[in-house]
């Protein structure tokens, strides 16, 4: 019971630190954010430590040996963690750090006090009906609305008006656009006027980092690269996942062997269906990995303080330069150079053939080179649209709640994060299904011969 | 009317032609899998997945217009 609830408090308290560390980041100064989480986090470390300490010296078994080294363990760490507190007391202003070591504290607190509270009678009399409840919440919101309107008339005179509230913590004229307090997608909206790329998006941990330590080298070569990092995060992540489901495969699959299983199976299907039995085993894992990858990348940006590497021109291109690349090979190594000729050329067989081929030959070619510029416009497209629907009405969420000059606003985005959900899947699927069907252009048609007979032999007829 | 203004009034009205002309195509396009599917529900499968290919490349035109907006966005203010 004592664990559990010590256990509890952890995690509530790593929640409250970490929301409460990105307001006043984001409202305040980075810096003031980060030393909150730092305290927060050096209390927590406390306190599983002490715990540690408590168990191992109280428990059952505490004249062993492996007891006694736990706690000899647990000591050290309490030493190493003072250092670590000496120097975090050096490098960040003290005040934000008790703020941030209060906090696991509180946390406490106030669980005991609604362990003392939630089985009262009077609570349960209070809680019956919803009313009640209804009424504080509302004396409590309208209350907090006067005191802040009566705190920031009074920081930035009355005469400014509603936008002197919500300046950029650098003092430009970017309006910073919060996150709404539930939370759905993360975090402010980046300014546009700095950065030489016209349009915001929602801020990533990359350019949160870059805004925090302006002139620091490596957070502007991290935020130069962004796109990069994330995509090769991505592909790290999709590796990590597929060697854990193989790593041990059973007979009667666990749940992650059996989830990738389903995956893989369905997308074998689903290709060798278009491919046909002959060729289609052997493109089933590039294209089946194109379509994990690029699914898996525009989901990413629907999580908080991410960002969907297919939203970047750059990462499109590439992966339909790829497509292209290996359609072509595929052409070579299938057709050979006379076939891909030939094919490119539209089969030449009968006089009206030959006859349309230098008509044909033009065509062929750029309609080959117009492939990768549709598949990358049109991912890049909808996934960047996709991204400024969601910044645009989030940002009207916060602009609806603008009088209250608190940091918080209506949560308007969220039937777009379903849509957002449905178009992420569906490109992922067309951009998938498109490279299949430039593949199976390339191929070999078995069938292609009879039809062409079958067609001059009707031309003939006619 | 110098290239800004031109440029300011033509890219919001570029978009809508686009989005009529893609929102036809698509009116048609689900019509037409619709009434495949009532006709032959069996073969509902292989008639989704050709309509899905083919409303992407009619999609497509409106995104093409979309990113030529964005493209010149910057040149608006000037």
């Amino acid at each position: 019971m004592g664990l559990e609830l010590l256990a509890r408090v952890r995690r509530t308290s790593l929640w409250v630190g970490g929301i409460a560390a990105l307001i006043i980041a984001t409202y305040a100064a980075p810096r003031a954010g980060l030393s909150v989480f730092a305290g927060t986090a050096w209390s927590l470390v406390n306190l599983i430590l002490l715990e540690r300490l408590i168990v191992a010296l109280t428990g059952l078994d505490r004249r062993t040996f492996p007891a006694t080294g736990r706690a000899i363990a647990a000591i050290g760490g309490l030493l190493l963690l003072f250092v670590a507190g000496w120097l975090l007391l050096q490098r960040l202003p003290a005040t934000l750090l008790m703020a941030g070591f209060g906090i696991p504290f509180a946390v406490i607190v106030l669980k005991a006090i609604a362990l003392l509270v939630l089985p009262s009678r009077a609570w349960r009399r209070f809680t019956r009906t919803p009313w009640p409840a209804v009424a504080v919440v509302v004396i409590l919101a309208a209350g907090a609305w006067a005191v802040s309107n009566g705190w920031s008339g009074a920081r930035s005179g009355p005469a400014t008006g509603p936008v002197a509230a919500r300046q950029a913590p650098g003092g430009s004229e970017a309006p910073v656009a919060s996150e709404p307090a539930a939370g759905e997608h993360g975090g402010a909206v980046a300014h546009g006027g700095e950065e030489e790329k016209g349009p915001e998006k929602f801020a990533n941990v990359l350019t949160v980092l870059a805004r925090a330590f302006p002139d620091a080298g490596w957070a502007r070569w991290l935020h130069h690269y962004e796109v990069i990092i994330f995509s090769l995060f991505i592909a790290l992540m999709l590796c990590v996942i597929a060697m854990l489901a193989t790593r041990n495969p059973q007979m009667v699959p666990g749940p992650l062997q059996n989830g990738v299983e389903l995956v893989v199976q369905t997308l074998h299907d689903f290709l060798v269906d278009i491919l046909g039995n002959k060729y289609g085993p052997r493109y089933v894992p590039f294209l089946g990995t194109l379509f994990v990858y690029i699914l898996a990348m525009n989901l990413f940006g629907l999580i908080p303080f991410m960002d969907s590497p297919t939203s970047s021109l750059n990462v499109t291109v590439a992966l339909a330069l790829v497509v292209f690349i290996y359609s072509q090979y595929i052409g070579f190594r299938e057709l050979g150079l006379v076939g891909w000729v030939d094919h490119m050329a539209g089969n030449p067989r009968s006089a009206i053939g030959w006859a349309l081929v230098p008509l044909m030959l033009p065509i062929h070619l750029m309609g080959e080179l117009a492939k990768p510029i549709s598949l990358a416009c049109r991912l890049f497209g909808n996934i960047f649209g996709e991204d400024m629907l969601l910044v645009a009405f989030a940002s009207l969420g916060i602009t609806v709640m603008g009088f209250t000059h608190l940091p918080l606003g209506l949560p308007l985005q969220l039937p777009f994060l379903f849509l957002a959900l449905l178009t992420s899947t569906l490109q992922a699927l067309v951009f998938t299904v498109l490279s299949t069907i430039y593949f199976l252009l390339m191929l070999p048609h078995d069938d292609h011969g009879d039809e062409a007979e079958g067609h001059t032999q009707s031309q003939h007829a006619h | 009317m110098d290239f800004h203004s031109a440029l300011g009034w033509g890219l919001p009205v570029g978009i809508g032609l686009a989005a009529i002309g893609s929102g036809i195509g698509l009116g048609g396009i689900g019509n037409g899998a619709m009434q495949a599917i009532g006709r032959q529900p069996e073969a509902t499968a292989k008639i989704q997945l050709a309509m899905i290919i083919i409303a992407a490349l009619a999609e497509a035109l409106t995104i093409y217009a979309f990113v030529t907006m964005f493209l010149l966005k910057g040149s608006i203010a000037g």
